[in-house]
């Protein structure tokens, strides 16, 4: 029996920007099991909802995490809505549902930056994340933040945008699509990036499923589940289609969110095509009393949302479940069997947010 | 699509049965989730198949002892130690117990008391 | 999808060495910020009314208000940029304006005197004083109070006025549609 030794990984590593330690097991070179430990940044925000007013909390819920804001902020106000029963005008869903796509691309774009990054590929990293900067800058002219956005309200949306801006985001997204072209040529057809991903940690749909593996890392498998088709929002009147591939391996997961990406520039452009005038919000009156699980699909794969409110101003209870928290065990799963030079590259395809996980 | 999202109470009695039925049909384990209520706890299990979502919900005194369901799905236990460390919900039988050492914070069970 | 090319990057690794920066280079070359951007909270002291709301929203604490002493303060440092005083403010005083705080050694708080209010003869500040009769309990004024301070049922027809909460921003009197309440 080849002899056994426990390498530490993280929380501080080169290809890893994100604190999460793991414990691997090794044999020789290959991994045989790995011990994930998180909570280096726990900042229990989910207990700061007892302490501020559930309006207020808006702006602390979208503070969760960097990437993923827009969707935080918006899966928090859907919830207490459905709660309080508001009925958000139109105009403001598909506001909402235009930002949620862009946070989309600019996630996966970051993503994919980060896994050239991790293969090495620098330039290809580089090539992302220029393209990733054209939609930081519509987000800048459009909610007045790159990162955080700061535009959703219970009842609705903060800011409007006129058709200047909602034309300058469909010519953004052309362009950006034209631009497209030799990433998906690389990402999918170059021999390098092929040799690094193919066959690279497969989850199969039935192991999936039962690890509870969310988002691209679900649909890479075979399993057709986007929380985006159950229609909040706007997603109700878009054409959308959950892009899923068969193989479960790092590639595919690539090549899913790589189409998202392609999804994601058609559903803005059917959004701004649809976009109905009317007012952007509807003044909400009264506490929250009542609960109720709301579920959206952010960037990463599908986040619950659970608010519980008591008739007064402070929540009793927010819970945020967040994508990566759903798919640290799958990962853990694939590390088994695979080499040591992989393990970063495992840990990258289900683009973890430990910010998000630790709230 | 308006799809199924219920919340159904259930006994501690049945409730093995009834994950273990839900693992056979293939159900995927959404979150686990405790709320503090008077004397005790309320436990959330819910699970998700196509777009059909079931939350189990269960009700545990303060100092009643609950098992884990990690034998059922694996995956599990990073939200039931949560539960445990955060809430101090007494849970046995975890197949990885970090025995509080999840987050790396001072207080004991913070979120327990309110306020 | 499944053919395979080698140096498939090589043509757009060529194009952009021969392609201008995508970066600017700045310091040299000043950013440009667009006209939303959350930068910081500026305050047009003259309008303010110190009601206080602005230090209750802040998700953060950064801002306090103290009546008395008749001062705004905020800790640019504890402030996040979520708009949330901007978006409150009944005399839209606050605004976020485009512009980063500068960096500093030391997490300093910034105090802004406001200016002293010309008050009537009497000294005390006005508290708004409703007129039964004009009055159709509409309690728009209840709505618009930003210190909750007024309580309106319309079906017993009570009008009543929580003093010290009261802070004379008069958004009762200009909110009524009857004008039946006036400042005192």
């Amino acid at each position: 029996m080849a002899k056994r030794s426990i390498v530490p990984f993280g929380p501080q590593h080169p290809v890893l920007p994100e604190p999460v330690h793991l414990d691997l097991v090794l044999e020789d070179e290959t991994v045989v099991g790995a011990i994930p430990s998180i909570g280096f940044i726990h900042r229990g925000l989910e207990k700061l909802v007892e302490k501020r007013d559930f309006k207020q909390y808006v702006y602390i819920a979208e503070r969760v995490c960097g990437i993923c804001s827009c969707g935080h902020g918006m899966g928090y106000c859907e919830s207490v809505e459905h709660v309080m029963g508001v009925e958000v005008p139109r105009r403001a869903s598909y506001l909402r549902t235009i930002w949620m796509e862009m946070s989309r691309v600019h996630s996966h774009l970051l993503w994919l930056g980060l896994l050239a990054d991790a293969m090495g590929f620098e330039s290809l990293f580089m090539e992302s994340w220029r393209l990733r900067e054209k939609i930081l800058d519509m987000f800048d002219a459009t909610t007045g933040g790159r990162v955080i956005f700061s535009v959703n309200c219970i009842g609705g949306v903060l800011k409007d945008m006129d058709s200047s801006m909602l034309s300058a985001i469909a010519r953004t997204v052309d362009d950006m699509e034209a631009n497209m072209a030799p990433l998906l040529k690389t990402f999918l057809k170059d021999y390098t990036v092929q040799s690094r991903l193919k066959g690279l940690g497969v989850l199969t749909r039935e192991q999936a499923i039962l690890q509870g593996a969310v988002g691209p890392m679900l649909r890479a498998s075979g399993e057709e589940y986007d929380v985006r088709m159950l229609g909040y929002a706007a997603y109700g009147d878009l054409n959308v289609e959950p892009v899923t591939a068969k193989a479960g391996d790092a590639y595919a997961r690539c090549e899913v969110r790589l189409k998202e990406i392609l999804q994601s520039f058609r559903l803005i452009r059917e959004a701004i095509d649809k976009i109905p005038e009317g007012p952007i919000s509807v003044p909400v009156k009264g506490n929250p009393s009542g609960e109720y699980f709301m579920r959206i699909e952010q960037p990463r794969g599908e986040a619950i949302y659970y608010v519980k409110g008591n008739g007064t101003k402070n929540l009793d209870r927010f819970r945020l479940r967040t994508p990566t928290t759903s798919n640290i065990p799958p990962m853990v799963e694939l590390m088994k069997g695979c080499q040591l030079a992989d393990v970063p590259l495992i840990i990258l395809t289900i683009d973890p947010c430990i910010s998000c996980t630790e709230r | 699509m308006d799809q199924k999202n219920e919340i159904r109470e259930i006994t501690r009695d049945v409730f093995f049965a009834t994950v273990i039925r839900m693992k056979m049909e293939l159900w995927r384990l959404v979150q686990i989730c405790a709320v503090r209520v008077e004397g005790g706890y309320e436990m959330s299990y819910t699970f998700c198949r196509n777009y059909e979502m079931v939350t189990l919900r269960l009700h545990v005194k303060e100092d009643e002892e609950i098992s884990s369901i990690t034998q059922v799905y694996p995956c599990a236990y990073m939200q039931e130690n949560e539960a445990a460390e955060l809430f101090g919900v007494k849970i046995k039988n975890l197949t990885v117990d970090y025995r509080n050492k999840l987050y790396r914070i001072d207080q004991e069970t913070p979120f327990k008391e309110k306020g | 999808m499944n053919d395979t090319k080698i140096f498939a990057y090589a043509r757009t690794a060529m194009k952009n060495l021969f392609h201008k920066p995508a970066t600017t280079s700045y310091p040299f070359e000043p950013a440009q910020f667009p006209e939303r951007m959350r930068g910081h909270i500026e305050i047009d002291a003259a309008e303010c009314i110190s009601c206080g709301l602005c230090m209750r929203s802040c998700p953060t604490g950064a801002i306090s208000v103290d009546r008395t002493a008749g001062t705004w303060t905020i800790n640019r440092f504890d402030c996040v940029q979520c708009g949330s005083c901007a978006n409150l403010c009944p005399k839209k005083c606050l605004s976020i304006v485009p512009g980063y705080t500068k960096p500093d050694r030391h997490k300093a708080k910034e105090t802004i005197s406001l200016p002293k209010k010309a008050q009537p003869a009497g000294g005390a500040p006005q508290k708004p004083a409703m007129n039964p009769e004009a009055c159709v309990y509409c309690t728009l004024c209840a709505k618009k109070c930003p210190q909750g301070a007024i309580e309106v049922d319309r079906g017993s027809r009570i009008w009543k006025l929580d003093a010290p909460k009261c802070v004379s921003c008069g958004l009762c009197a200009s909110s009524c549609p009857k004008k039946a309440i006036e400042m005192k």
